[in-house]
């Protein structure tokens, strides 16, 4: 099941060889535009770990901190203290969202509001790093803590 | 702006068959054999040769499963050509050599785990051998570079743990004839390391620089340089002033993204194509998350001890809206033309300089 999910996160989008069916993209998207809005509906309603609430709830995502250039996505977010110990989880479950979500095409910038966290610079470095992404994503348990926030509560 | 550029890089092959993101591929110095490595934690060795018309033709020799847990995040062949180590997230190295076939025909058979490494308590993201192939290095996320001496049957003991760095290693390049190993981390700087026969392994030099995390190394064929390609999205090169003293001469930019492998190849060598009183260094291929490959004709001439470098392919979409995660030139005499690059797409393509 991992196997699966992990084959979903990193190859969701139209493949010339894949069969795959469960991806939300298709062929047709290939050159339509993607705004703002779009973006933020995508995340707003992700669970934050610690709280019973959306990240839209807590402020913590807005559509006004997102851009967008050409294939290029920014987020930006808010951690709700400075010394928000749950950053990279909010980070890291944005950015599985969005790779599952987005056609392959977008490459994604994550990171915090400028001054939002004491250790802004290892928050965003961590969160950008492709291979930490990876590897986190082979870590079961924090695979599971993702899907949570991503799913919501029972 | 168009540029024109006196090489094009043709596309020769396309190998599929990774399931998952391609990380890294590694060609065998010795025989016609290439391994790439992937998430799907498996390795696929393919061979070449000519066809009839004088093309190369690839096709898949075998696929190892490796057993490893996790990605397979990179493979190295040894000098000999005759083993293959793989660097996993599982921690874990492996150590692949072909068994010969019970058979008694002489004909090699499967590839099998002759070795398994273990020491690493996290991700382990590179490993080299060095140029005799008698040590082996590796590093990881757990911030050390391990060097390992390479015994008779496939046993290793670990000569030294550096813990010099202050963040993840994430790759490690021997110096193309001395035992000379520099490694590249999240912490943004590059470190040189000897071995001290009275003692042990030790760090001699600490090369800054780059503004943020160094992905990839790779020695200038003559040893004098070593090139690095970091997430600050440049390559620097830095030349080798003393024995164990380096400076940065050179920033490549023009990536739009993180630069994740560079390579230098010999190129052609002899003089330079342009200008009679360069020496030629070679080639340098750099590729990463912009999906563009780079190609620069590196020379240096007497009077200056700043190489020049002249953009000679810039190639973008190499795998189409994908990451490259790694270029490597071929080693072999007669192939230094060729290139393989792994992407995000799975695929590991071959391509070919021509002028």
């Amino acid at each position: 099941h991992l196997q699966a999910a992990k084959k979903s996160l990193w190859m969701n989008g139209p493949e010339p060889r894949s069969t795959s069916e469960d991806s939300e993209t298709d062929d047709d998207d290939e050159e339509e535009a993607i705004d703002q809005e779009e973006i933020f509906d995508l995340i707003r309603k992700i669970y934050d770990p610690e709280h019973p609430n959306t990240l839209e709830e807590l402020r913590v995502v807005s559509a006004p901190q997102i851009s967008i250039e050409k294939n290029t996505v920014k987020v930006e977010f808010t951690p709700t203290v400075p010394h928000c110990g749950m950053s990279t989880l909010i980070g890291l479950s944005i950015r599985v969202r969005l790779i599952r979500s987005l056609p392959t095409r977008f490459k994604l910038d994550i990171v915090v509001k400028p001054g939002s966290h004491q250790s802004e610079h290892a928050v965003n470095k961590q969160l950008n790093d492709k291979e930490r992404v990876a590897a986190a994503l082979e870590n079961p348990a924090l695979v599971k803590t993702v899907e949570d926030c991503l799913s919501g509560r029972d | 702006m168009d540029e024109d550029f006196a090489y094009s890089l043709n596309n020769i092959a396309q190998l599929g068959g990774h399931e998952d993101r391609a990380w890294h591929v590694a060609w065998n110095p010795e025989k016609a054999l290439l391994a790439s490595c992937s998430a799907d934690k498996s390795v696929r060795l393919f061979t070449y040769s000519h066809d009839g018309e004088g093309s190369l033709k690839f096709s898949l020799s075998t696929t190892i499963p490796t057993g490893h847990l996790k990605t397979v995040r990179s493979v190295a062949w040894s000098p000999s050509g005759k083993t293959l180590a793989t660097a996993s997230f599982d921690s874990n190295i492996g150590i692949w050599e072909r068994e010969t076939s019970e058979d008694g025909d002489g004909k090699p058979g499967e590839w099998e785990c002759a070795s398994l490494l273990e020491g690493h308590e996290t991700e382990c993201k590179s490993i080299a051998y060095s140029s005799t192939g008698t040590l082996l290095a590796s590093c990881s996320r757990d911030k050390t570079v391990w060097v390992w001496e390479v015994q008779p049957d496939s046993d290793f003991e670990c000569m030294g743990v550096l813990m010099e760095h202050t963040q993840d290693v994430k790759c490690v390049a021997w110096h193309p004839t001395e035992e000379l190993l520099a490694s590249g981390s999240y912490d943004d700087t590059i470190k040189l390391y000897i071995d001290d026969p009275q003692d042990d392994w030790f760090c001699c030099a600490t090369l800054s620089g780059h503004e943020s995390t160094v992905w990839s190394l790779s020695w200038s064929p003559n040893g004098k340089y070593l090139a690095s390609a970091s997430d600050d999205r440049t390559v620097r090169i830095w030349r080798r002033v003393g024995e164990y003293e380096f400076k940065c001469v050179l920033i490549l930019d023009g990536h739009d993204r993180t630069v994740f492998s560079v390579s230098w190849g010999k190129g052609r060598a002899g003089k330079s194509d342009s200008e009679e009183d360069k020496e030629s260094l070679g080639w340098i291929a750099s590729a990463g998350g912009d999906g563009t490959i780079r190609i620069w004709e590196v020379s240096e001439s007497p009077a200056s001890e700043v190489p020049l470098a002249k953009m000679i392919v810039r190639l973008p979409e190499a795998h189409g809206v994908h990451d490259i995660n790694s270029v490597v030139w071929c080693p072999r005499k007669g192939y230094e033309d060729l290139l393989a690059t792994s992407g995000d797409d799975g695929l590991v393509t071959i391509w070919k300089i021509q002028n």
